[in-house]
């Protein structure tokens, strides 16, 4: 065999005489993507994914079957080969009928596994399901009680009866892990020797702690409050999220190598300037802790508070004095905190003041319904015109009436004044949880219109070079705390990339959804949703305990195996969504007519979805080239076309050893192993 | 000498009735008739069938065109009486003569004139003569230089040189060599390789055992299409006939050389007109392309050297051993030499096959010999190479024909189909339908083939439902792009030809369709308004008896007026107006 010199992207490499670019490019490292091909089996080129560039010749050449030959110069990553491969990887997702992720992961702002994890707990595996969570969010314990889990808002057995309580799972599954001195403990990667300062300890500013710690920096959070936690610390409840359980999530944190500063302000006890001077990168992740102001007359009363204040001075035992009759003002689950919190702190009668009507609050719709439970008085379609008071201290509120008008630009109905129209309430405080504001005194970085630190979108860069900021302080302010904690584990990756020399943008994953109805899931069978119950309304709205127990193992478990499994069982290592993403694929311009999903089990152990089938004809070729069985054949003709037993004969494949090749060279997630 | 009367009996003369007239003819040719009946193929002037060819005694020709049972009392008495004056409207006309006396036949030489199931036939001509020749008087090597001269290139499409392909065929090692004949003549509207297997099946064979000998080929074998039935059976029995003559199977002609031939039906699917993909379908695989290289001349038919020819390549070749190969080069034009067969049909006064030399313009074809467009209409545009060539409009029709000039209107020479249009054909549905053909003739291996064509069909969909958005043409023309240069084979290389030629010369009906909702052609429905014109309506409510859908309305006597919404723009009334007071824009 004689030697062969040519070219591969500027790179001079040598290849035998018989040998195809593909190889030889291999031997280099230079990647060129295929799925249709396998060295096992002769080549077939199909996809049309390995076409490569030779100059002097105007096609696009096949690597897969192209033999390399002395004197070429080929360019694998040229326009038209990146054109090529779009069009086809386009091509192919536009008649690609799966879910890569299941909703429940993509509704998650932090992207966790529920799938994944939801199913280790119903296998009864709680340490896996605790490994796989704290892939995205190291806090699963502290959210699993307060999220309001979106979700299970998009979870596919909600059409078919209710949602997987994915929520409590995760509560449970974390709690018990917690709770085990065997639990699972995080690798961390060779130390880099770089350091990052992260101002601010709540969810957002622990995540990013965490995930950086692990990546091998020199990660310091430093937090003006006596402790970490932030708001799941200081503005949410005892009897929502037991402090323990934060005390525990932060000493796990701290224990993945994060040192942590408590009680440091900045501008009070360190400038900006010398705090920065300290690290290679600094993370703002300072929330949003100003109560938005009510905006009437009368605020400056005594007794008129923010509500995240008030919930504050509760977190630190020394709670504000707000009397016997109490009104809150808002629809959110900061209002709903407050007022349950006033009950719980003896408030006799305990109004929430909203301006629209039940169905418009934001609120998680149990929190408004244990908050009625325990004695709360809603006071819809009203809101507070003036807070009149004597001797400086609140006394009465005056309440407009309100009614709902037009739609507004979210498609919320609009409440409008009721002309003249007013009601008084006696109260002897105000809290207003209408809103939370960012507060940047002491950090000189730009802001956006709404006074909010402006943070690019996909790096997490402020205007200051390594500075970035994430959480309720950055670009639309005040969320949820998953929502916070996402974008830490997002801008994680991008500072450790800016630590390592090039910063890559976070850029958000192309995945393959299906789009279901309830009609869908018509005959499928009904398995109640496990429901818990809460403490009497009586009984828990005299102290800070949880409202409930949670799930029990067994309920956990039982809950679990209701998933209905809809993301690919072969995501991670799909090399079809996988060469979607390095290309940035827009299949939607071809949207068109597609395959349909389909589970086709006459190989008894390999399930078959055609749905997922990309008709590289691996399966086909393996069987027959490899296992010398030739069992499947390719059956119709064109955009028909399906792979199926040889012959459509189901009897014939009843021979199958079960040797699993076909499922081993399956590059999508069309051929699934089962038990 | 006797006369003889000879029936048409190709496929179309069949298809027109020619097997009735055949037996009304043997009924009335009594025993005081002096004259024989038989058959011939089809002569190529499908317009004019059922054709019944009467030599009189003197040998003289007396053509009867679109002859009908009943006429076979009136030619006997012409026959028996020796005159043929009182014929009258059966003879051809001189028009219609000069379909024919327009052409240069060589593939088709035979066509029409000889009994395609008399082996004798054939050789009371010059038949076998070239085989005889070639086997006692040529090496083969003299036989591929012979061909080398004449210049002849593939007549299945892709025009190569043929005495290239049959060189490397040679000069692949081994001593297992396979010839083919690809017969498996699928572009809508083309049908000369049908009408040469069943009109003149032994200059097929000949070719193919001179092409055998030139080669180095044990086996022959015809991939023909099952949907051929006359086409196997004539070609079955004339395979019988020549190895009983010997002019195939074991030492030919007493030659020394030996090569078999035998057919394989073919199961109908258009993508085994792909060479590779033939190969795989003869093995028994399912007839999906293989990558090239290796070619089939070093790795073909179960792997060894093989040529692959189509059938009108092969029907030149024994009157280029006979000719020799510089009177086939002295017809046609520099790059494109000889003669081309061509299917004409669509909207043309004079349907059927033509044969030219190379270098006559489409005019030539289409208002010469094929008498221009029918129906008084006007001339829109002309699709040549089937689904895998293109629309070249009038603006091109002076286009001379060569492999060259044809490929650089966007078109392709193709195995010869020719559909003509007239200005009532929506431009935009001709893509869709060449589309929908490759897209159900895809054999599915390759994404941009398989996923594109489907796409490039739905977006061209939308356009003719009047759903097109701006900036589709451009997402038809990425695709097509994209199509051409990732798809596996000719089949998807080519497929997105029709689609490119017609946005190129006819964009603005693609622009109308998608901007102003509007057909220029008037031929997409949903885009379509019917109206009464109410200066022209009598009011005789003729039209709203018509109508299935209860759109019109009116007083009798007064104009009548078309519900837009209820209307389902089904035509009925502007069938029914004798006043041609319904008006469709």
């Amino acid at each position: 065999m004689s030697e062969i010199k040519l070219t591969i992207n500027g790179i001079a490499c040598t290849g035998t005489q018989g040998e195809t670019i593909l190889t030889v490019a291999e031997r280099y490292g230079i990647v060129i993507p295929t799925l249709c091909h396998n060295d096992a089996v002769a080549h077939y080129g199909a996809c049309g994914l390995c076409v490569v560039e030779c100059e002097g010749t105007p096609k696009l050449l096949r690597s897969c079957s192209t033999l390399a030959a002395d004197g070429m110069v080929i360019h694998t990553e040229g326009e038209r080969c990146v054109q090529a491969r779009r069009v086809a990887l386009e091509l192919l997702m536009s008649d690609h009928d799966g879910d890569c992720q299941g909703p429940c992961r993509l509704a998650c702002p932090a992207g966790t596994d529920c799938q994944a994890y939801v199913k280790q707990v119903a296998l009864g595996n709680t340490k896996e399901a605790v490994r796989i969570v704290k892939q995205r969010l190291p806090l699963p314990a502290s959210i699993g009680h307060v999220c309001p889990h979106p979700c299970e808002k998009d979870c596919r057995r909600g059409l078919v009866e209710e949602p997987i309580s994915i929520a409590l799972i995760k509560r449970y599954m974390s709690m018990a892990e917690l709770q085990d001195p065997d639990r699972w403990v995080p690798e961390r990667a060779a130390a880099t020797g770089k350091r990052v300062g992260i101002i601010g300890g709540g969810p957002a500013g622990l995540t990013a702690a965490y995930y950086l710690a692990l990546k091998g920096h020199d990660v310091t959070l430093t937090e003006q409050m006596p402790q970490m936690g932030g708001m799941l610390r200081y503005g949410i409840p005892q009897y929502r999220l037991p402090k323990d359980v934060v005390d525990a999530e932060v000493a796990e944190i701290a224990d993945a190598g994060v040192q942590m500063e408590n009680g440091v302000k900045l501008g009070r006890d360190v400038s900006f300037a010398d705090y920065r001077a300290k690290f290679d990168a600094v993370i703002l992740a300072i929330g949003a802790w100003k109560s938005s102001p009510l905006g009437c007359p009368g605020e400056e009363l005594g007794g008129v508070y923010g509500g995240i204040d008030f919930l504050r001075s509760v977190a630190l035992h020394e709670p504000l004095p707000i009397g016997k009759n109490v009104a809150v003002v808002g629809g959110g689950n900061t209002a709903m905190d407050a007022c349950r919190t006033a009950v719980r702190l003896g408030a006799e009668n305990v109004y929430v003041i909203y301006r629209r009507t039940r169905a418009e609050m934001p609120a998680a719709a149990d929190e408004i319904e244990e908050a009625i439970e325990e004695g709360v008085t809603f006071k819809f379609l009203t809101n507070p015109a003036e807070i009149l008071g004597a001797e400086g201290k609140v006394r009465q509120v005056k309440l407009q009436v309100m009614e709902l008008g037009e739609p507004d630009a979210s498609g919320r109905r609009s409440p409008v004044p009721v002309e003249g129209k007013f009601e008084y309430l006696d109260v002897d405080s105000v809290i207003a949880a209408i809103g939370q504001k960012v507060d940047p005194a002491g950090f000189d970085v730009e802001l956006n219109r709404r006074g909010i630190i402006a943070a690019d979108e996909s790096t997490f860069r402020t205007n200051l070079e390594g500075v970035f900021a994430v959480g309720d302080a950055t670009n639309r302010g005040a969320d949820i705390a998953i929502a916070a904690i996402g974008e830490a584990n997002k801008a994680a990756d991008v500072v450790d990339s800016y630590l390592r020399g090039a910063i890559v943008p976070y850029r958000k994953p192309f995945v393959s959804k299906r789009s279901l109805t309830k009609e869908y899931f018509a005959d499928r069978e009904r398995i109640a949703r496990v429901h818990i119950v809460n403490r009497p309304a009586e009984e828990r709205r005299r102290d800070f305990a949880p409202v409930n127990a949670g799930f029990t193992a067994a309920e956990a478990m039982r809950e679990a195996a209701r998933c209905l499994e809809c993301g690919c069982h072969d995501y991670n290592d799909c090399a079809l969504v996988r060469h979607a993403n390095r290309y940035e694929i827009h299949p939607e311009r071809f949207a068109g007519e597609k395959r349909q999903h389909t589970s086709e089990t006459e190989l008894v152990t390999i399930e078959r979805d055609q749905g997922k089938c990309i008709l590289c004809a691996l399966c086909v070729r393996v069987c027959d080239e490899v296992a010398h069985q030739g069992l499947l054949g390719l059956i119709g003709r064109g955009f028909t076309t399906v792979v199926k037993p040889e012959f459509r004969d189901s009897d014939a494949v009843k021979v199958c050893a079960s040797c699993r090749k076909c499922a081993e060279a399956c590059p999508t997630g069309a051929l699934k192993i089962l038990k | 000498m006797k006369a003889r009367i000879v029936v048409g009996e190709g496929s179309c003369g069949l298809a027109a009735g020619a097997g009735a007239v055949y037996d009304a003819l043997q009924a009335a040719l009594t025993a005081d008739v002096p004259a024989t009946l038989g058959i011939t193929g089809c002569i190529g002037m499908c317009y004019l069938e059922p054709i019944v060819d009467v030599y009189d005694a003197a040998g003289a020709l007396h053509r009867c065109v679109r002859v009908k049972p009943e006429d076979a009392a009136a030619i006997t008495a012409a026959v028996k009486a020796d005159d043929f004056s009182g014929l009258g409207e059966l003879l051809i006309s001189a028009e219609d003569e000069t379909f024919l006396s327009r052409q240069t036949r060589i593939a088709l030489r035979h066509c029409g004139l000889i009994d395609p199931e008399d082996v004798d036939d054939y050789t009371a001509g010059d038949g076998y003569k070239a085989l005889e020749k070639a086997l006692k008087t040529m090496t083969p090597e003299q036989v591929i230089e012979e061909i080398k001269t004449s210049g002849l290139a593939g007549r299945g499409g892709a025009g190569f040189p043929t005495w290239f392909k049959w060189n490397a065929a040679r000069a692949s090692e081994g001593e297992e060599k396979y010839l083919i004949c690809n017969a498996d003549e699928g572009d809508p509207g083309a049908f000369m390789d049908r009408a040469v297997i069943e009109s003149d099946p032994h200059s097929l064979i000949e070719g193919m055992m001179i092409a055998a000998y030139a080669i180095g080929a044990k086996e022959a074998i015809v991939y023909v299409r099952a949907e051929y039935p006359l086409a196997i059976v004539r070609l079955t029995k004339a395979i019988g006939d020549a190895r009983a003559k010997g002019f195939l199977g074991k030492n030919i002609l007493g030659s020394g050389f030996s090569c078999d031939m035998r057919i394989k039906a073919g199961a109908g699917a258009f993508v085994c007109g792909e060479e590779t993909a033939l190969i795989e379908s003869l093995e028994g695989s399912r007839g999906m392309p293989r990558l090239k290289p290796p070619f089939p001349a070093e790795a073909g038919y179960w792997h060894k050297p093989s040529n692959i020819n189509n059938v009108e390549t092969f029907a030149n070749v024994a009157w280029i051993i006979l000719n020799g190969g510089a009177a086939f080069a002295a017809m046609g034009t520099e790059r494109s030499r000889g003669t081309k067969v061509f299917a004409v049909t669509g909207k043309v006064k004079r349907g059927g096959l033509v044969e030219i030399p190379m270098g006559k313009t489409l005019r030539d074809v289409i208002f010469g010999i094929a008498g221009g467009i029918r129906d008084g209409r006007e001339f829109k545009a002309v699709q040549l190479g089937g689904p895998s060539g293109g629309c070249i409009p009038a603006s091109l029709l002076d286009t001379v024909i060569d492999y060259a000039s044809l490929q650089a209107t966007g078109a392709i020479m193709g195995s010869g189909g020719m559909v003509v249009m007239d200005d009532s054909t929506c431009m935009v549905g001709v893509a869709k339908f060449f589309l929908e053909f490759t897209t159900k003739e895809s054999c599915g291996k390759c994404v941009h083939c398989r996923i594109g064509t489907k796409r490039l069909g739905e977006i061209l969909q939308r356009i003719v439902d009047g759903e097109g958005k701006e900036g589709d043409v451009e997402l038809l023309e990425e695709l097509c792009e994209t199509v051409k240069a990732g798809a596996l084979c000719g089949l998807g290389q080519s497929a997105p030809n029709p689609v490119l030629t017609t946005i190129r010369y006819f964009r603005d009906e693609y622009d109308a369709h998608i901007r102003d909702h509007k057909c220029p052609a008037k031929q997409c429905r949903p885009l379509l308004t019917y109206s009464i014109d109410e200066t022209a309506c009598k009011g005789c409510s003729l039209c709203s008896q018509k109508c299935p859908a209860k759109a019109i309305s009116g007083e009798r006597k007064k104009p009548f007026k078309i519900d837009p919404a209820a209307c389902i723009r089904c035509g009925a009334c502007a069938a029914a107006c004798r006043f041609d007071a319904v008006r469709v824009d």
